[in-house]
């Protein structure tokens, strides 16, 4: 008895370390991300703690800047464009792979999946260097490639964990009771795996639009989008604006992870 | 029969014309450039570093020849082996207070909190970092208000602070994989270890530790990769100097313009990480082979 007693208090010093533990690491992670916010609403460039005052200075500064502005429209008339095609594109290869099986299928998944692991500096001359020779620098197009190769690898994973859970043979059943495989496709494969398609589009839209780190090297002085000018800025010089620009893009994460959760589900989609 | 396999034809044609668009995209968009970047990585250039028809191993000489490239290199690899093991040792418990939490809501929030970094772009991430660590940003106010130190400490501009910004913007991948391996465990393993015995940390070295090993490895090798690659967070936090190869890329693509050399750089940037992960994926492979047999 005194024995199990010992070991159970024991248990319970183990067990609370480690949520303790566990709760630094989650304030860790959310602090930033607080500290973003509450440093938006201040009135004075760097922020007191705790805060005294609340104003919405930088927000009617962010929206009354024509440069933020035209940075912003950039950026959601890029998610636009790139949205749409990369998850077309990505929707048809994920589940043709998966339905399809040759040499050098392995390499095609790697190749696919690649742009995640390649370092992104690598990836970004690459792409300069190619539109600089090509002559397609300095052009939309140049950042619309660049974004569709970079967020191609996401629609590919959320599609591609809905066609796990679907079972051919519902395809081939639709197949043996005469439909073709267009209509198959159309009115067996897609609804079956709507929730990847949307949790894709989610994570497309998202990722092209916070993307920095290509994107730098592709961009001109005529298309700029959001994360550029931050970077560009931040480099330079303290703008207090970008706060206000940041908690755009926390509340964009915000509404992004609700959808995904009444989609495919957080747990899956990760 | 052969109404069957026509059948089978068509479908197979047809699924096909669905991948075709995507070999063709990721052809001339992802592999032509990096092929491109390879053949530039072998040209030479005149003293006005324009780029010459002749062909040389000139840049990956003095790569490999120049101390400061070598120290370089080091430190990436230095920077990225202490931020995966940071991050592992950080998403350990979170991964398990995240699989192990009661109520359904309270996983909801952790995993919100935990992945919500995945989602905000890299260059605000560390904005914050920015905002937190500056001369008059809120640690050194807070500092400064609790009197426990007199005047401001630097602590931006330097790589512990790189580290940091890194540990956090990359965390989520770290956790994930742990996470899921937990989830996957059978918990009557756990309980058959302690009903034979063994106390609960007994338990979590021989039974739950060794069974993660492959969550750990995998999360290791994406921060690792992606820590070696980065180069927005190591720039704005700690400054254009820092003895990064991802920034010296940089730096010889922006502000020197010597193309071939910077080509140079990233194709030893991209084969020794791919060395590292070939490495660490080959380990993984030996551990399961031990353990499963």
């Amino acid at each position: 008895m005194a024995k199990s007693n010992y070991r159970r208090k024991k248990f319970n010093i183990g067990t609370f370390m480690i949520w303790l533990f566990g709760s630094l690491v989650y304030l860790f992670m959310t602090i930033p991300v607080l500290i973003i916010i509450m440093a938006s609403f201040s009135p004075k460039a760097y922020p007191e703690f705790p805060p005294t005052s609340f104003s919405l200075h930088w927000y009617v500064e962010l929206f009354n800047s024509s440069a933020w502005l035209e940075t912003l429209w950039t950026s959601i008339l890029l998610v636009l464009i790139v949205t749409p095609i990369t998850v077309i594109l990505g929707t048809a290869a994920a589940v043709a792979i998966r339905r399809l099986n040759f040499p050098g299928k392995q390499a095609l998944q790697a190749m696919m999946m690649s742009p995640l692991m390649i370092p992104h500096v690598v990836l970004g001359i690459a792409f300069l260097y190619q539109g600089t020779a090509m002559g397609w620098f300095g052009t939309l197009t140049a950042l619309i490639i660049a974004h569709i190769i970079i967020v191609f690898p996401f629609v590919i994973r959320s599609v591609g964990v809905s066609m796990s859970n679907l079972d051919p043979i519902l395809e081939k059943a639709s197949m043996s009771l005469g439909a073709g495989p267009i209509r198959t496709f159309f009115q067996v494969t897609i609804p079956n795996i709507k929730p990847g398609i949307m949790a894709g589009t989610v994570f497309a839209g998202v990722t092209s639009f916070g993307e920095v780190s290509v994107s730098v090297f592709v961009a001109s002085p005529q298309w700029v989008t959001v994360p550029v000018r931050i970077f560009n800025y931040v480099e330079q010089t303290f703008d207090p604006v970008i706060n206000a620009v940041s908690v755009v893009f926390i509340l964009i994460a915000v509404i992004a992870l609700i959808i995904i959760e009444k989609t495919l589900g957080l747990t899956k989609a990760f | 029969m052969l109404k069957t396999i026509m059948k089978s034809d068509r479908q197979k044609s047809f699924y096909w014309a669905l991948l075709i668009p995507t070999i063709c995209l990721l052809g001339f968009f992802l592999v032509a450039p990096l092929i491109m970047l390879a053949e530039l990585s072998f040209r030479g250039v005149d003293s006005y570093l324009n780029i010459q028809d002749t062909y040389t191993i000139q840049h990956y000489v003095e790569v490999f020849q120049s101390s400061t490239y070598l120290k370089t290199i080091g430190t990436t690899l230095w920077v990225a082996f202490i931020t995966g093991l940071c991050c592992i040792i950080l998403a350990y418990p979170a991964a398990y207070m995240l699989v192990n939490a009661r109520t359904s809501g309270l996983r909801t929030l952790l995993y919100i909190l935990l992945i919500m970094p995945l989602l905000i772009s890299m260059v605000v991430l560390s904005f914050a970092w920015i905002v937190l660590l500056a001369q008059n940003g809120m640690i050194n106010q807070v500092l400064l208000k609790m009197n426990l130190i007199n005047e401001p400490i630097p602590m931006l501009w330097n790589l512990t602070a790189v580290v940091i910004a890194l540990v956090q913007v990359l965390l989520p991948f770290a956790a994930l994989p742990i996470a899921n391996t937990l989830g996957d465990m059978d918990p009557r393993l756990r309980s058959a270890s302690m009903s034979l015995g063994e106390n609960r940390w007994k338990t979590f070295l021989r039974v739950t530790l060794p069974l993660s090993i492959p969550g750990i490895i995998s999360g290791f090798v994406i921060v690792f990769s992606l820590a070696a690659g980065s180069y927005i967070t190591a720039l704005l936090i700690g400054g254009r100097m820092q003895p990064l190869l991802p920034l010296t890329i940089y730096q010889q693509v922006v502000q020197i313009s010597n193309w071939p050399l910077a080509a140079a750089l990233s194709f030893t940037l991209l084969v020794i990480v791919a060395c590292c992960v070939l490495f660490l994926g080959w380990l993984l492979n030996r551990w399961e082979e031990r353990v499963y047999g």
